[in-house]
């Protein structure tokens, strides 16, 4: 089917974004044709298979926990009404700003032998000095608790967003052949959001898949901490990079799976006949249920985390907020906003020009673009400092150092790292524009970028708005590839967060974490309360 | 007198070898409203997306005013066509308003909301101007869709079963309207049917396609 007989010049933009994009890719595969070092006996006997039988525990357990923790809530929130409900709608999200490393080192802090959870228990009990209550969290299950209450929102979001655009008739029509509340939720709700819902669940794996800091504290080994104990431990960056290319390997044969199922799956509501879900007001037990249920991931994601880290801050003199603070906030937020509109306006162009030129091809190079988000954040770093290294030698032979050691550099990094965040989003959007408002367009002389300024923009503006949100958010956080890519004197809240943990002062860390927290917080609050006046019901 | 719309050995395949439509050849006359007849399945809503230019067929002519819009080689797009198009489920913008969208398609004119608005009291929704899709009803979304399909005064209205989703009374009222409307304003349609009452009464010509074939 041709959906468009010619195609304007504008629409071969996305290629050059995938080429770009692919490079330092490319760089880090290019590694498999390379020499296979003797490392690789020893990686082989010892270690790799914790790494991929501890990343594919990771990844079950959390996508078990993200997908209970995050539909029951976006259901509760966009069905019932309740006690407390418009403050969980967006309170919700508010894990979304904390790092996983920062949840693990707030956890070791509370639940070790001697942390704050089992010394407040001793003496609550009056116990003796050796009994422990709270278990020990470094370990598999402790890093799948950290990574599922840190990363549900991925999934509530999309979950929230895709049942906000659920017609109340579906439902209605289900409760008419005989199903019960819950058998309506997991029936019809869940399957019907499921291409979304995927999405949301692909970010959390991949962000799983990609976690360096949470892992290495809680000591399981997987696939990214063997690429950087390859790296510093024997000093084998080109074994590491092989081992970072299976890790690609792997991620794209999962997105390959996803895409193939998710393309027997579309589905799409028709907008201009929308009936909006009507909500149930719950009283009494039901009631407490339900702010039960959106009151413990906010409580464990991001109540007991920030108690901790503010506790710890109030250990430590006010003199950390001095110019040097602002700076490096200053930095921070620039950055990630620089990124977040980047991000943004590739994902709408790449997913608009695949809505018109569908093909294998470009079905490819989208899933090729989302994979830069699995790329751990050093070998990233690796790739782009050797093919800026190379175009400043070879291109740029007149001047020194143009592109190396600069912010492009950066920036470049945190683009290909987040840019899934945002297709993700964008893909979910545009399956929500029926064809036929397309098609209605063209006929009416809409078509190109007439046709994405004046319907396919304003209908995707809150997708544009939760990319931006997920891609600040990951900005932000964003550690390894930052450490390794900026500029000389060029600090960000995560570096200065990082050299305190690593040196473990933990109390003099915590300030730079709250901000980390606190400017996560800022576009959260800002999007949440754009998101809730985008309601079809309004 | 020349057709307005001419199609000539029009062939379509989803698939090698499918073919929906066979040899399909059709000529529609100016002012002239046809109705299309066919089980479900039979390419009647394929033809309808080949002529407005949201398919490219495999074989076959169409011409629009003796010039060429379609042949094997190429197709114009149906941005070019001034081909006005109503489907079943509508399809208005929803993040626009009555008038707003009764006033895409003409975004070029001085005139544009005295036509929109025209063309909105010809089919009794002006007082819902600044109304959003998902605010009025079914019968009334479809009046907008027809009255926004007609304000760029297409070459042909192309609609796809445009009274299906509606209740009987409904649909009789706005049978009426619409075919007074469409004869006052000289309008060349062809729409596509599986109501046989719905044809007759509103067409000057009946075509039934069968097998991918006119019969």
């Amino acid at each position: 089917m041709v959906r468009m007989s010619t195609l304007s010049s504008w629409m071969s933009l996305p290629y050059l974004i995938v080429f770009l994009f692919l490079l330092p890719v490319v760089i880090v595969l290019s590694s498999l044709f390379g020499d296979w070092s003797e490392n690789w006996v020893h990686l082989y006997n010892y270690v790799l298979f914790d790494y991929v039988s501890n990343s594919t525990g990771l990844i079950i357990g959390v996508s078990i926990l993200v997908l209970l923790i995050g539909t029951v809530t976006a259901w509760t929130i966009c069905n019932y009404n309740f006690h407390g409900k418009s403050f969980f709608e967006w309170a919700l999200i508010l894990p979304l700003s904390i790092p996983p490393y920062i949840l693990a080192y707030t956890f070791t802090g509370l639940f070790d032998t001697y942390g704050t959870a089992n010394n407040i228990a001793r003496d609550l009990f009056n116990l003796d000095h050796s009994f422990i209550l709270f278990p020990n969290v470094r370990n598999i299950f402790g890093a799948i608790t950290i990574f599922s209450f840190t990363l549900y929102p991925y999934v509530y979001l999309v979950s929230r967003s895709a049942f906000l655009n659920q017609s109340q008739s579906m439902l209605e029509a289900g409760r008419m052949l005989g199903l019960n509340k819950i058998q309506i939720f997991y029936k019809l709700g869940l399957p019907i959001i499921r291409p979304a819902l995927i999405g949301g669940l692909m970010l959390v794996i991949m962000e799983t898949l990609s976690d360096f800091g949470a892992v290495d504290h809680f000591a399981v080994p997987t696939f990214t901490t063997g690429i950087f104990r390859t790296w510093y431990g024997m000093y084998d960056l080109n074994t590491a990079m092989q081992l970072a290319s299976f890790l690609l390997l792997f991620i794209g044969i999962f997105i390959t799976l996803e895409r193939f199922s998710r393309k027997k799956a579309k589905y799409s509501s028709g907008s201009s006949t929308f009936k909006p879900a009507k909500l149930i007001q719950l009283s009494g037990i039901k009631s407490c249920i339900a702010f039960l249920v959106c009151f413990l991931p906010i409580f464990i994601g991001f109540i007991v985390p920030v108690s901790e880290l503010a506790i710890w801050a109030y250990q430590h003199n006010l003199d950390f907020f001095d110019d040097k603070f602002i700076n490096i906030t200053v930095n921070t937020i620039t950055l990630a906003i620089i990124a977040a509109l980047l991000c943004a306006c590739f994902a709408l162009l790449v997913n608009f020009s695949i809505r018109f030129k569908k093909n294998t091809l470009s079905i490819l190079s989208n899933s090729l673009l989302s994979m830069g988000y699995a790329v751990p954040g050093l070998i990233l770093a690796v790739g782009i400092v050797q093919l800026f290294t190379w175009i400043d030698r070879s291109l740029l032979i007149n001047t020194e150092n143009v592109l190396t050691g600069s912010l492009v550099g950066l920036i470049f990094a945190y683009v290909i790292k987040s840019y899934a965040l945002a297709n993700s989003t964008f893909e979910s959007g545009f399956e929500r524009i029926s064809l036929s408002i397309d098609d209605s367009a063209r006929t009416l002389k809409s078509s190109g970028w007439n046709l994405l300024k004046r319907v396919h923009f304003p209908l995707l503006k809150t997708s544009f708005l939760t990319s931006a949100l997920l891609v600040i958010s990951e900005v932000v956080k964003e550690l390894p590839a930052t450490l390794i890519l900026r500029p000389f004197n060029f600090d960000t809240l995560a570096v200065s967060t990082y050299i305190y943990a690593a040196e473990e002062r933990m109390i003099q860390a915590s300030a730079p974490a709250i901000a980390i927290v606190i400017v996560g917080l800022i576009p959260i609050i800002i999007l949440t309360k754009m998101i809730k006046s985008s309601r079809p019901t309004k | 007198m020349n057709a307005l719309l001419e199609i000539n050995n029009l062939k379509h395949a989803f698939e090698k070898k499918k073919f929906v439509l066979k040899d399909i050849n059709l000529e529609i006359y100016s002012g002239e409203i046809i109705s299309i007849l066919g089980p479900s399945g039979c390419g009647k809503t394929t033809l309808l997306r080949i002529i407005a230019g949201l398919e490219k067929p495999t074989d076959g002519i169409i011409k629009i005013n003796n010039n060429i819009i379609s042949n094997k080689q190429y197709s114009m797009p149906p941005e070019k066509r001034n081909i006005g198009l109503v489907v079943q489920e509508r399809a208005l913008f929803p993040h626009l308003n009555v008038l707003k969208n009764v006033t895409f398609g003409i975004q070029g004119l001085k005139e544009r909301n005295d036509i929109a608005l025209n063309y909105l009291k010809l089919f009794k929704v002006d007082q819902l101007k600044n109304k959003y899709p998902h605010e009025v009803s079914g019968g009334e979304q479809q009046r907008v869709a027809l009255a926004r399909a007609m304000a760029p005064n297409p070459n042909i209205l192309l609609l796809d079963e445009p009274f299906n989703a509606l209740d009987d009374e409904l649909k009789s009222e706005l049978h009426n309207e619409t075919k007074k409307i469409f004869k006052e304003k000289g309008a060349t349609v062809l729409i596509v049917s599986h109501n046989k009452e719905e044809a007759h009464f509103f067409s000057d010509r009946l075509i039934t396609i069968n097998n991918g074939k006119i019969s």
